[in-house]
């Protein structure tokens, strides 16, 4: 049970099949002599499966699930059976803050799962850190959250947009024109679009926000055919900005379109009529069509459980490691208690998850993703462009975020280091 | 028999026709559930006190609409406005100036500032002949208009002092309520803020009840069931509108303020549709003509609704929308009226010596 | 700024704002209820045709089912719930807007989060380096059409007639031998077909999912108290205002000046007419044939 808090020893875990990592640490178990099989396991598991996020929330869920069923069929933690609190937030933030306190104080979860959104996010953090409970929030997101007690477990805007936007200079050319939702996660990584623009000698020729209410895009596109730009950088969110693909493919608006925010978490491709998503590319840790052994083997086994289900969307991805990747580390530290766990994180950890061989940067509390473009063409089959393993840079290599020498409970923003992020400069 | 008359004439000023509730047997009932809720977090705890807050600053919010809806007549869609002016008021001012007494000041300051909203937006309405329905569906444009403006406020530039506006994530971490200056400051956490909430609800509620038992209640009555024939009686009917506007302006950024600090945030959900619609429900399911029933309904129906959430149950919103549907269709004249007048009727029947109700409840 | 984007931006507007008050304003305007719940009436307008094509009917007879489909729901909902409300306008609000909850979450549990989508027909209309959907810019005849049918149907049939009648005078209306509770139940439904229609004709161009409804009521609401109290004239003057609002502001500041230029627009009119624009239009007409 020893563990070096030099961090340059990593724990290697097997995230998915488990039989081998699974023998290993009973022999901890006992070695360590901790007070296993006399406590119970409480995982909250709170993600939206009715409101304006249940698409995107319904498969964190059913991805929950599955990885709680699969420990629990290997013996559940520390030998207990997992139990879960799994309410359903109903895309409320006010009921998210009730929900979490009720997981807090009145279940004692152990762990959480919860949120889709930065906005939900951001409103049950101070819950969570005034009362030191160890959260996992799983959405791709803006990124610069260094929190002592939040695991960020999706991939950053840096690494989303790092893996595909130079891939689209490289193809396309170097000038980009950004929609983006009208909320912090899209001037965020609006603003991401322009240090990497930066970053690979292309340049931002149009940026337009758009309100996350907003459902008729004709002007929108009228713009972005003035402006004639190599690619657009499509940075839509939500069940009205859907409507943008089947109205720009009914307009002919056929540049090549990148994304970080499309297909990966709300399945466009799988909901809307062809040729709607053709030419499309993302930058994403995940999408269920990644044609690896390892992974069709877990999609298999997602379907098996939830015949009906629509789709594997990158969070539910990111449920489902991160919570076997807390049971290596409840499992390596012989208890539940949440300090412990934290700390044996914040030494990294390597972890084979469906999207690959990825790792946990234990100083920054977020993921090494194996980032991959994904292209969708004009019959919505999805192929892989490009692959690489990016790290979470902003906070460990920028900021210098380090949550083991440090307490923190802070969000940084890119437009506090980049000049070209902060557009009141402009 | 001394200390009868006492209790008779310290309850007096709260009573007559336009209240429930108009009897010794009222009073004693009222004093005793009182008593449990006070004892409440004692029994439970600090966290069972926190959550229950939530419902007892949102029945201030219903209160602020039962005296515009229920007595005058006025159907606002807008309570939750003034609720949101408020609520982003204190955050703005206790977050730039982060002192304890600028915390403690925040609170009035921005009370004062949503009835200063309600005042403009009321002169606007009633001093332009907006009438009725329309008044309805002005208010319910004007929380919308503030939806999409605050969603929009994620940029950089939109920022009020220090302070980001946030956009659609709204403001965290808002200051919990304060008073005090300096080191001598209190903040009011947990069960204290429980008992904060607790007195700032029954306050009002016995305040309203003086009101609406009052000569400007009979008004506000007149206005609701006949505006011209008031106005022909020598009434400034537009400023008995206005006036019952500006308090529920103040009730509802008074609830607003507490919201705010309940969860330490603010966003701007808070004038969408589905929030501006909750109070409507209450008030409707609870009486609208009541008073006590806009407070019964309120903590019920949130107690329910979360309940129903913790469940996880893809079922809930349903059953929630069918019991409200059954509550409008079999019960019209609000829950607890019905349930008022049942007791009444019971008492009637069985009481040999009932001591005589002086105001029967209408 | 092209001119065509501003005129092929302003039809997209105009019939947007015309047919997402149209129902809301039919049954307002005649029946005094205000329908919380119309959004989910599109909603489910919008599922019906989606659904049918799915299972393979041709786009128009699918848009014929979706209507149909709401023109029963309304049927069945007006005789069952809506009709003990009629006196009981803010009771009526509050129970349309616990059925939008149902409707909306039950079509969750039903048919999930989303269902395949149909997508636009008919291409673009290219013009120099822009191009616009052919669809989008067909809506405003569409539109118009929808508006003189209801006028049509409203003052030259004798269904209409009666049904004015009910609405002006419910008494007398009764005395002199009208239905005037078959009135409202037919006019709750031609309300509901109409919202079925702007479903069925939003289908294939916006995301069908449960939440949907939500994204037409601002623009209805604020229609229908832009309009005043006629509901075909108001409802096509407030579509022009608010669509060349929309269309300008949109254009020259981005969509959100856009949206908000279209809300204070609704407050100033409101403010400055109380009767809306049909109320300034008659006023104009009483002093010309006063003169």
């Amino acid at each position: 049970m020893t563990e070096q808090r030099s961090g340059l020893s990593r724990r290697s875990f097997l995230a998915t099949g488990g039989a081998i990592g699974g023998a290993a640490l009973a022999g901890c178990l006992t070695g360590g002599g901790g007070s296993g099989g006399e406590e119970t396991v409480t995982l909250g598991i709170i993600e939206d499966r009715s409101g304006n996020f249940a698409l995107n929330g319904t498969p964190k869920y059913n991805a929950s699930m599955l990885a709680i069923e699969e420990l629990n069929e290997e013996g559940g933690i520390l030998g207990n059976e997992i139990e879960t609190f799994a309410p359903d937030p109903q895309s409320d933030n006010q009921r998210y803050q009730q929900l979490t306190r009720q997981a807090i104080n009145e279940e004692n979860v152990d762990a959480l799962w919860a949120g889709y959104s930065s906005a939900t996010r951001e409103t049950i953090r101070p819950i969570i850190d005034q009362n030191e409970q160890l959260y996992f929030y799983t959405t791709q997101y803006e990124g610069g959250v260094c929190d002592s007690y939040t695991f960020c477990m999706g991939a950053t805007a840096r690494q989303q947009l790092g893996s595909v936007l130079p891939y689209m200079v490289e193809n396309f050319g170097s000038d980009i024109y950004t929609i983006a939702a009208d909320y912090n996660f899209g001037q965020l990584s609006a603003d991401w679009v322009r240090v990497l623009a930066d970053e690979n000698d292309a340049n931002v020729i149009g940026e337009e926000f758009i309100p996350l209410s907003v459902t008729d895009f004709g002007s929108t596109i009228n713009n972005i055919q003035e402006a004639d730009p190599d690619f657009v950088m499509a940075l839509l969110v939500g069940a009205n900005h859907t409507s943008f693909w089947n109205q720009r493919t009914s307009a002919g608006l056929d540049v090549p379109m990148g994304t970080s925010t499309v297909m990966a978490q709300g399945y466009q491709h799988k909901r809307l009529d062809p040729p709607a998503m053709a030419n499309v590319y993302g930058g994403f840790n995940y999408m269920e069509e990644i044609p690896t052994d390892r992974n069709q083997e877990f999609v298999e086994r997602y379907y098996e459980k939830f015949p009906d289900a629509a789709y594997i969307n990158e969070e539910a991805v990111n449920n489902y490691f991160s919570i076997k990747m807390y049971a290596r580390a409840a499992e390596a530290v012989g208890s539940t208690n949440q300090a412990d766990i934290i700390e044996e994180l914040e030494t990294g950890m390597d972890v084979s998850a469906p999207e690959g061989d990825i790792s946990l940067q234990g100083p920054v509390h977020h993921m090494t993703h194996n980032m991959r473009v994904f292209r969708c063409d004009e019959n919505h089959n999805i192929t892989v462009e490009d692959e690489q393993l990016i790290p979470e840079q902003f906070l460990s290599e920028t900021v210098g975020c380090n949550l083991r020498e440090n307490e923190e409970t802070t969000q940084y923003v890119p437009a506090d280091y980049y000049e070209e992020a902060d557009a009141t400069q402009e | 028999m001394g200390l009868g008359d006492t209790f008779d004439r310290l309850r007096r000023p709260f009573e007559g026709p336009n209240t429930l509730g108009n009897s010794r047997a009222f009073w004693v009932g009222f004093l005793v559930v009182l008593a449990g809720l006070v004892g409440y977090p004692i029994g439970f705890g600090s966290y069972a006190a926190s959550s229950a807050a939530l419902y007892l600053l949102y029945a201030i919010l219903a209160l602020s609409l039962t005296v515009i809806w229920g007595y005058t007549g006025i159907l606002s869609f807008g309570q939750v406005v003034f609720f949101g002016v408020a609520g982003y008021s204190f955050a703005l001012i206790s977050m730039n100036l982060e002192s304890a007494l600028a915390t403690t000041l925040a609170l009035p300051v921005a009370v004062g500032l949503a009835t200063l909203a309600a005042l403009v937006l009321g002169y606007f309405m009633f001093y332009g002949e907006v009438r009725d329905v329309y008044v309805t569906i002005l208010t319910l444009v004007v929380a919308l208009v503030l939806n999409t403006f605050m969603a929009q406020t994620a940029g950089s530039e939109w920022t009020v002092g220090s302070v980001a506006l946030g956009g659609f994530n709204g403001i965290p971490a808002i200051p919990s309520l304060t008073f005090g200056v300096g080191e001598a400051a209190v903040t009011l956490d947990g069960s204290a803020f429980y008992w904060f909430t607790l007195a700032a609800l029954v306050a009002s509620y016995l305040g309203l009840r003086a009101l609406v038992n009052g000569r400007f209640g009979y008004t506000m009555v007149a206005t609701r069931e006949d505006e011209d024939r008031t106005e022909m009686l020598g009434y400034d009917v537009r400023r008995v509108k206005l006036l019952v506007f500006a308090l529920g302006g103040a009730l509802a950024g008074l609830s607003g303020v507490l919201y705010a600090t309940w969860g330490n945030y603010i966003s701007p959900s808070v004038f969408g549709i589905t929030f501006a619609s909750i109070p409507v429900v209450w008030v409707a399911v609870g009486g609208r003509r009541s008073l006590l029933g806009a407070i019964v309904a309120t903590v019920v129906i949130e107690w329910f609704r979360q309940q129903l959430s913790a469940t996880g149950s893809q079922y809930a919103l349903i059953i929630v929308g069918v019991v409200l549907l059954a509550a409008i269709l079999f019960v019209p004249e609000g829950v607890v009226p019905r349930l008022d007048a049942a007791l009444t009727d019971v008492r009637d029947r069985f009481a040999t010596n009932a001591d005589t109700p002086e105001g029967t409840p209408e | 700024m092209n001119a065509l984007n501003l005129v092929f931006q302003f039809a997209d507007n105009f019939a947007f704002v015309v047919l997402a008050a149209v129902g809301l304003a039919v049954i307002f305007g005649m029946m005094g209820v205000i329908n919380l719940g119309h959004g989910e009436f599109i909603m489910i307008g919008a599922y019906g045709t989606t659904l049918s094509a799915n299972a393979g009917a041709p786009l128009p007879v699918a848009m014929a089912v979706g209507v149909l489909v709401t023109a029963v729901m309304g049927f069945v909902l007006e005789r069952t719930i809506i009709h003990r409300l009629y006196d009981r306008l803010f009771d009526s609000m509050v129970a349309t807007w616990a059925l939008g909850l149902i409707l909306t979450q039950g079509m969750r549990i039903l048919f999930g989060n989303s269902i395949p989508q149909v997508s636009t027909p008919l291409g673009n209309i290219a013009y120099g380096e822009f191009s616009y959907s052919t669809y989008r810019v067909l809506l405003l005849p569409v539109a118009l059409l929808v508006l003189g049918g209801l006028y049509v149907v409203f003052t030259r049939t004798e269904f209409g007639i009666r049904a004015r009648a009910t609405i002006q005078d419910p008494d007398t209306a009764r005395a002199l031998g009208v239905d005037t509770d078959r009135m409202y139940t037919a006019t709750f439904v031609i309300g509901s077909a109409l919202a079925g229609l702007t479903g069925a004709l939003y289908a294939p161009t916006l995301t069908v999912v449960p939440g949907m409804g939500s994204s037409f009521l601002v623009e209805a609401f604020v229609a229908v108290v832009v309009g005043g109290p006629s509901v075909l004239l108001g409802t096509t003057l407030s579509g022009g205002l608010l669509g060349t609002i929309d269309a300008v502001f949109t254009n020259l500041f981005g969509t959100f000046y856009g949206q908000i230029a279209m809300l204070l627009t609704a407050i100033v009119v409101i403010r400055v007419l109380s009767n809306g624009l049909t109320g300034l239009v008659e006023s104009v007409r009483n002093r010309v044939e006063g003169e």
